[in-house]
């Protein structure tokens, strides 16, 4: 089979000359979201474009448009690609962080966070703390994806999701309060 | 106890009368809330067709020779049973046409040209039949030569000389034979053929019921290239490199069937009425007259030329993207496949090189 299945397999990627449709299909039905769970995680519309571009290149490079995985592999690639993105943006700001020692002395109450900027990216830093499954139950639900394609996207079952997400959601105000009161 | 609406009966007046439930349910709203709040991100506004250009012009994105490995990726189990039904219909067209019964061999290659319209039409051939694995392909990775052939029983090809550029480690995977069964059922055709409002073609005798097996493999598949090293920052991607070079050999597929012979079988399911211009068409290319081992051909991404390989005459692909190349034939009782990112010139150099 294994010769078949090359044979085959290669076939089926090459044979697919709306290959390119199904492709297009795919990004425009599921663009948006998959921008949206990057903009989750970054709040920042230009580089969560980014990281929602480069998951489409990556899944395009290699998998069928086809797949039946591919939504849920473009969700959880988004939501990780972003994360990733915050704990580099991460170390960055430990740096700041580091020079500029009083900012870190104030607390935050999350109910006021909402409007500046600053707190924004200190929510960011405190998600990219937790551990990568919670934080991406979070940020895939946040981003109005339903339990059933929370639970597909990080390979768990549909009822396991209601309690990740109650833990994440409390790891993740522990971490912001945490965070800013060093 | 997420959510005390959701209550009923006893659990709902212990809720009414519990501080601690009710503190607790406290606990997790506002922690819903918090992260409602907290995960509030400015509005994006999108512009898909642009953004759909931007990554469509991606170099990366062009189609390649790559191979996506199935036999990698438990995810992709449901393509078997695709590429099983394709291998069905291509060995029952080439058994009919070559009428050689109980037993069909293929003894050599020969390239048909399909469009995509074609492979997806094979799908609709479940509507007159079962597909049924007898014995399931079990694919494996291992990690040596040895562990390859003792699972496939095969020789496991030794490449000898590597082009340059090509990395030196190598992944095997390996599977014994796997048997694929074609049941033909007169109740699901005369479905099929009532959902176009019209009645089944007289069916001749023995024909429902008719069993057409395939047996593919076993098989031994060498890949050349770092798999593992990941080309982004995370696993959970599912990030794999291409490969850069593939061997693969496998014994030819063997068809036989029962009651009827495959040639009537096949026209009969020619004769359905409902049948897509489509599917007759790939059940009728795919068929040749001789003893051959069609290798679709995607016309729009490859050009395919014959070449010989130490005497048995073999099938090059070229991909027009000039990304990569790849040759098979068919020596003896078995199917050998060279393919990667290379030169043609590289892959039937190989090829014949092959130990």
């Amino acid at each position: 089979m294994g010769v078949n299945l090359e044979v085959a397999a290669d076939g089926r990627r090459r044979l697919v000359t709306t290959r390119d449709e199904a492709f297009e299909a795919l990004f425009k039905s599921e663009y948006a979201r998959v921008a949206g769970i990057a903009n989750r995680v970054l709040a920042d519309p230009q580089e969560a474009e980014d990281v929602a571009q480069e998951v489409f290149i990556s899944f395009h490079r290699l998998h069928s448009a086809s797949a039946q995985f591919a939504p849920a592999w473009l969700h959880r690639a988004a939501a990780h690609t972003a994360l990733n993105r915050v704990r580099g943006r991460k170390r960055r700001e430990r740096r700041e962080l580091a020079q500029a020692p009083e900012e870190g002395s104030r607390t935050v109450d999350p109910q006021r966070m909402l409007e500046v900027g600053e707190d924004r990216r200190m929510v960011r830093a405190a998600l990219a703390r937790l551990a990568p499954k919670p934080a991406a139950v979070l940020v895939l639900r946040a981003s109005g994806l339903s339990y059933a394609e929370v639970a597909q996207a990080i390979g768990v079952g549909t009822g396991q999701v209601g309690t990740l997400l109650r833990r994440a959601e409390a790891a993740l105000r522990k971490e912001v309060t945490r965070g800013t009161s060093i | 106890m997420d959510d005390p609406d959701a209550l009923t009966g006893s659990d709902r007046r212990h809720y009414m009368d519990c501080a601690a439930c009710q503190a607790s349910n406290k606990g997790m709203a506002d922690d819903a809330r918090a992260a409602a709040t907290m995960l509030s991100a400015p509005e994006l506004k999108l512009d898909v067709e642009t953004a759909l250009k931007r990554v469509q012009a991606a170099p990366a994105a062009k189609p390649r020779f790559g191979f996506s490995l199935p036999v990698l990726r438990p995810s992709t189990r449901p393509m078997f049973a695709g590429l099983a039904a394709a291998a069905i219909v291509a060995a029952l067209a080439i058994t009919a046409f070559a009428n050689i019964l109980p037993l069909f061999q293929p003894k050599t290659v020969q390239p048909v040209p399909v469009t995509f319209a074609d492979l997806q039409a094979l799908e609709q051939l479940s509507a007159y039949g079962t597909l049924t694995w007898s014995t399931q392909p079990k694919p494996q990775i291992v990690l040596t030569a040895a562990d390859a052939k003792a699972i496939s029983g095969l020789d496991v090809p030794v490449v000898s000389k590597l082009p340059a550029g090509v990395s030196s480690t190598v992944t095997y995977a390996a599977m014994p034979g796997a048997v694929a069964v074609f049941t033909f059922d007169a109740k699901k055709a005369a479905d099929a053929a009532a959902a176009t409002g019209k009645s089944l073609p007289k069916l001749p005798s023995g024909m429902d019921g008719a069993k057409l097996t395939v047996t593919v493999g076993p098989a031994v598949v060498e890949v050349f290239g770092d798999m593992n090293a990941s080309s982004g920052t995370n696993s959970s991607s599912q990030n794999i490199n291409l490969p850069q070079l593939i061997v693969a050999r496998s014994a030819v597929p063997v068809v036989t069937s029962t009651q009827v012979t495959a040639k009537q079988l096949e026209a009969y399911i020619l004769s359905m009425p409902g049948l897509s211009p489509e599917l007759a068409a790939a059940i009728r290319s795919i068929g040749d007259p001789t003893t051959t081992l069609p290798i679709p051909v995607p016309v729009e991404y490859a050009t395919s030329s014959k070449v010989s390989i130490n005497g048995d005459p073999g099938v090059a692909l070229g991909d027009n993207t000039g990304l990569g190349s790849g040759v098979i034939w068919i020596h003896k009782t078995n199917v050998f496949v060279v393919a990667g990112s290379l030169k043609q010139s590289a892959a039937v150099d190989i090829a014949r090189n092959l130990k």
